[in-house]
């Protein structure tokens, strides 16, 4: 059996035990009631690191796990701990606490004790400066529980030599290499990813979501070249190791890597590790690992197809992310172009620069949910929401005044979001809420003695407003102007009527609205609608800041919630029912771009998403022969086409309906069928029945 | 970024009144089985010939075709008159497509030589845009509508179905010889042409069929075929026009008899299977 393949199994065995990080965390809370609050969270973290019992899979070769998290402590111990661990409280999504990117690079080429001297330095810097003192003295207690952690992790190594089912060079190696990761900084490939991997192992410990590798091709390069050079590693081994790193990223965990893409010299910095990553994603077969790939125009062939193969298979990875889009839209953020070039992606598809920013926040923009309160004076009446009383329909007499009214109403709509997003993004005392050991990996939280949420990072944090149905909004606002406005079929009233009641005895009306020309055309007519959506929304959200002054950027994303906000959402002009899901993200709604895949994209490559900073999710289906030979080439002029012409991104779906609809028949028999969702991919037979619909209903190509 | 205007409305007022009309079937973008790289197909309405495996069955007919497909209300109406202004500028909005994958344009159908007039003012325009056109054909037309189109076709995708003269007249309703000839004629007179092949279960697949074909292609100085295994995608059009279709029950062509077919006429031949 393939190493990989033993491992797998080794993981699939649930550990025993209740998983309780709260027994491990409260542990250095109890020691030291009484400290500055920065202090009591180090030594919380501390206790985390070094209590909770470091686990190796017999098929380890690079160790790294939270399966000791599961124990069975006394009862009363625990719910005690659980109760004490949430008093003390800490930080959520929404209070940006996850969805990060750490700065690899600087642990990399400075190691742990590299970076302990930089904080014993800046402490030493700030003598005079209390507050820095005891932000710097925390960060120190962490990192040096971290070091502990890697070094109990070599002795249990050498402790499990001789145990049944376990390899003693195996276990050398990874003895070896944790003791030297303790010592100094990484000095091989191995080493390096080691050491990565037990950093992002002590983010799980953490309970941190969403933590993302970033663009690991890039700063493990050099040891990687190095190896390479000297003959200590083979490609084939460091396959082995990638794929030993990601079989153990949870399945149920979103982990962005990103490969690819160029530097501020304009190169494309594409090398053999990217290939090893992609192939080792492919291997893994699993939804853990989203890998992104950053291309530019002048990405290899042979590389690109490397990735069209991989989500060939079905499994969706990598996305492919355009840096020719994606590196002007940071720049129109106010970042430096030496930073925006080293970007790379947190959770699903959303631009982040590693190690800068603290950690991310979104939300999801429901936009056709305004048309309700156009026709309704501002009270919807089927979700029980409200709006703007924007007055009587019927006195908007032509297609700009009712363009500006919904413009009115999304304005609205987007103060409103802003202002929950403030009362929860600010809901907590920062300096309270304090991150001693993620502040390790965020510039220049150590130089400045200042917490990664309380000024120590080189960026403000920033926020994403993912907008949904570009689809919906375009085709009802193109709908209103053929049917009401230049047909003069239906008057505004009418068309309420027919809205309120979900097109009950309005079956010729909603023929005629269906009729109207639809987004992904290649049709001026409703495209210019879909222009006008980012143009407006990415400028209404930028009159906004976040609690520090960071951005509020948009994407052009909805993970799935485009079902789940339009089951609540009224009828909407383009003929939608009440209730069905909005179209998908960027993409037009499913079935109505009905011209074939070049002319989806020319539509779908319309708006300028320049505008759209945080990301875009175009999904797109092909039957998995696109993926072979021949129309590989072909299928890789539609992708290179398509982002010349200024797409974002784009990601595939490689399994044909028949076998969607079989696993839909018969579960049982594709428990390890992975299709590409929205910005990640998922087992198929674990999504909810309305997303599996939703993907089988894509417009399929070819 | 690169935004261009959309179809249908260019300036398509000022031609003249005489121009023929094209009779278009459908068109289809993003073609990937019909040629070089990425290509747009525009199938041509009507056909002289009534192959009965034909997947297609929408474009034979010179007149309107109804397709009502079972559980949707409104029915589809396949056959539309087009001016070749009106047809190029639909085609223009893949430009960026064939520029990168070294694709085109491709006429298919129903016969397109059946409307030679037409297309060669439609492929005229093609050549004066540089843009690549490949010509599919079942040959079975006076050489002089090739003549009409020689100057603007890059590749003629020539079917050739069958050696027999019988099988050619009864089955498929053609005539052999002219099918030939035209072969022939086009590659004296230089044009490149693949040669294409369906592989009919039941029809042109016994090792007798093969070998016929064989011959017949070796002799005319044939190089090279492209073989196009039998599929039965066409089947639910044939439902939708309310036609039996007398290949419904015919197993699509398993890959290792594919693969046998296929060895076979490699000893002859370069070959390439369609897949």
């Amino acid at each position: 059996m393939k190493l990989s393949d033993a491992l797998r199994a080794e993981l699939a065995a649930a550990p025993r035990g209740t998983r309780c990080p709260e027994v491990f965390r409260a542990e250095g809370y109890r020691a030291h009631f009484g400290e500055p609050v920065a202090l009591l969270r180090a030594r919380g973290i501390e206790t985390l690191f070094t209590k909770t019992p470091p686990h190796i899979y017999p098929s380890d070769r690079i160790a790294g796990s939270t399966a000791g998290l599961f124990c069975e402590p006394d009862e009363t111990l625990r719910k005690a701990s659980e109760r004490l661990c949430a008093q003390i409280g800490g930080r959520s999504f929404i209070t940006n606490r996850d969805h990060f990117a750490p700065d690899y690079d600087r642990i990399l080429a400075r190691g742990i004790p590299g970076l302990l001297a930089d904080i014993d330095a800046s402490l030493d810097a700030h003598r005079e400066d209390a507050a820095a003192c005891e932000t710097l003295d925390a960060m120190r207690i962490a990192l040096a529980a971290f070091r502990t952690m890697t070094e109990h992790y070599a002795e249990a190594a050498d402790g499990l030599r001789g145990q049944p089912g376990y390899d003693a060079a195996r276990l050398a190696f990874i003895a070896a290499n944790c003791r030297a990761v303790a010592q100094h900084a990484p000095e091989s490939f191995a080493e390096g990813l080691q050491l990565v991997w037990l950093c992002h192992t002590a983010f799980m410990l953490e309970d941190r979501y969403a933590m993302a590798l970033g663009r690991l091709d890039q700063y493990l390069y050099p040891l990687y070249a190095r190896d390479r050079a000297s003959g200590a590693l083979t490609r084939e081994d460091a396959v082995e190791l990638l794929e030993n790193v990601f079989a153990k990223i949870p399945t149920t965990d979103v982990v962005n890597i990103c490969v690819g893409g160029k530097n501020a010299a304009g190169v494309c910095e594409v090398n053999e590790l990217s290939f090893c990553i992609v192939e080792a994603v492919r291997n893994c077969n699993a939804p853990g690992p989203n890998l992104s790939a950053r291309i530019t125009r002048d990405t290899p062939d042979e590389f690109l197809d490397a990735c069209l193969a991989s989500i060939g298979t079905g499994l969706g990875y990598p996305a492919l992310m355009n840096d020719e889009v994606n590196i002007p839209a940071l720049q129109r953020m106010g970042y430096a172009y030496e930073d925006v070039c080293g970007y790379c992606m947190v959770g699903c598809i959303e631009n982040f620069l590693p190690g800068l920013q603290p950690p991310w926040s979104d939300g999801r923009f429901d936009a056709p949910r305004f048309f309700d309160y156009i026709f309704n004076r501002g009270v919807s009446a089927f979700n029980g929401s409200v709006g703007l009383d924007t007055g009587d329909p019927e006195a908007l007499r032509d297609m700009p005044a009712f363009l500006r009214a919904f413009e009115t109403q999304l304005s609205h709509g987007v103060a409103e979001y802003c202002t929950a997003f403030a009362c929860q993004n600010s809901a907590i005392r920062q300096d309270f809420y304090t991150e001693p050991f993620l502040s390790c990996f965020c510039r220049d939280c150590i130089r400045r003695g200042k917490d990664i949420n309380c000024g120590g990072s080189v960026y403000p944090s920033v926020h994403g407003a993912a907008l949904m149905g570009v689809g919906t909004v375009a085709d009802s606002l193109a709908a209103i102007e053929r049917v009401v406005y230049e047909d003069h079929a239906a008057t505004l009233s009418e068309l309420r009527d027919a809205l309120n009641a979900d097109f009950e005895g309005y079956d010729a009306l909603r023929e005629r609205l269906l009729a109207a020309p639809k987004y992904g055309n290649n049709d001026d007519f409703v495209d210019k609608y879909a222009v006008w959506f980012l143009d407006y929304l990415s400028a209404e959200f930028d009159r906004f800041r976040t609690r520090d002054g960071g951005r509020i950027y948009v994407a052009m994303a909805a993970n799935t919630s485009n079902i789940w906000a339009g089951e609540t959402i009224s009828a909407t002009p383009d003929g939608r029912k009440r209730g069905k899901p909005l179209s998908d993200a960027a993409s037009p709604t499913y079935g109505r771009d009905t011209r074939g895949a070049t002319v989806t994209l020319n539509s779908v490559s319309k708006p300028d998403y320049t505008k759209a900073a945080c990301g875009t999710v175009v999904n797109q289906k092909f039957s998995p022969s696109m993926f072979e030979g021949e129309r590989r080439d072909k299928l890789r002029a539609l992708v290179r086409t398509y982002f010349r012409r200024g797409g974002q991104e784009i990601q595939m779906n490689a399994t044909s309906r028949a076998v969607l609809a079989d696993a839909m028949e018969h579960p049982e028999q594709y428990p390890t069928l992975v299709v590409r969702v929205s910005g990640f991919s998922d087992y198929f037979v674990r999504l909810p029945r309305a997303v599996q619909l939703d993907i089988l209903n894509r417009t399929q190509h070819e | 970024m690169n935004k261009e205007k959309s179809a249908g409305d260019p300036a398509i007022r000022d031609a003249s009144p005489a121009e023929k009309l094209l009779h278009i079937a459908n068109i289809q973008h993003f073609s990937v089985g019909d040629g070089d790289g990425i290509r747009t197909t525009v199938f041509f309405k009507g056909c002289n010939l009534h192959c009965p495996w034909c997947h297609n069955p929408e474009t034979i007919s010179p007149d309107e075709t109804v397709l009502r497909y079972p559980g949707q209300t409104r029915t589809e109406r396949c056959g539309r008159r087009m001016r070749a202004e009106e047809v190029l500028a639909e085609l223009l909005e893949d430009r960026d497509y064939y520029e990168e994958s070294g694709g085109g344009v491709t006429f298919s159908g129903g016969e397109v030589l059946l409307q030679a007039d037409a297309a060669a003012s439609l492929a005229q325009k093609l050549r004066a845009e540089g843009i690549s056109l490949f010509v599919d054909t079942a040959g079975c037309v006076g050489y002089e509508a090739f003549e009409r189109l020689n100057p603007y076709t890059d590749v003629y995708l020539y079917d050739f179905k069958t050696a027999s003269e019988e099988d050619c007249a009864r089955v498929v309703g053609g005539s052999l010889a002219r099918i030939r000839d035209n072969l022939a004629r086009l590659l004296a007179d230089g044009k490149r042409v693949r040669v294409r092949i369906p592989l009919i279960p039941g029809f042109n697949t016994s090792d007798a069929a093969s070998d016929a074909i064989i011959r017949e292609l070796a002799a005319l100085g044939v190089t090279a075929v492209e073989l196009l295994p039998f599929h039965r995608m066409g089947s639910g059009k044939y439902e939708a026009m309310g036609l039996p279709y007398a290949y419904r029950d015919t197993e699509p062509l398993q890959k290792a008899e594919a693969g046998r077919i296929a060895a076979r006429y490699a000893r002859a031949f370069t070959v390439k299977t369609e897949g």
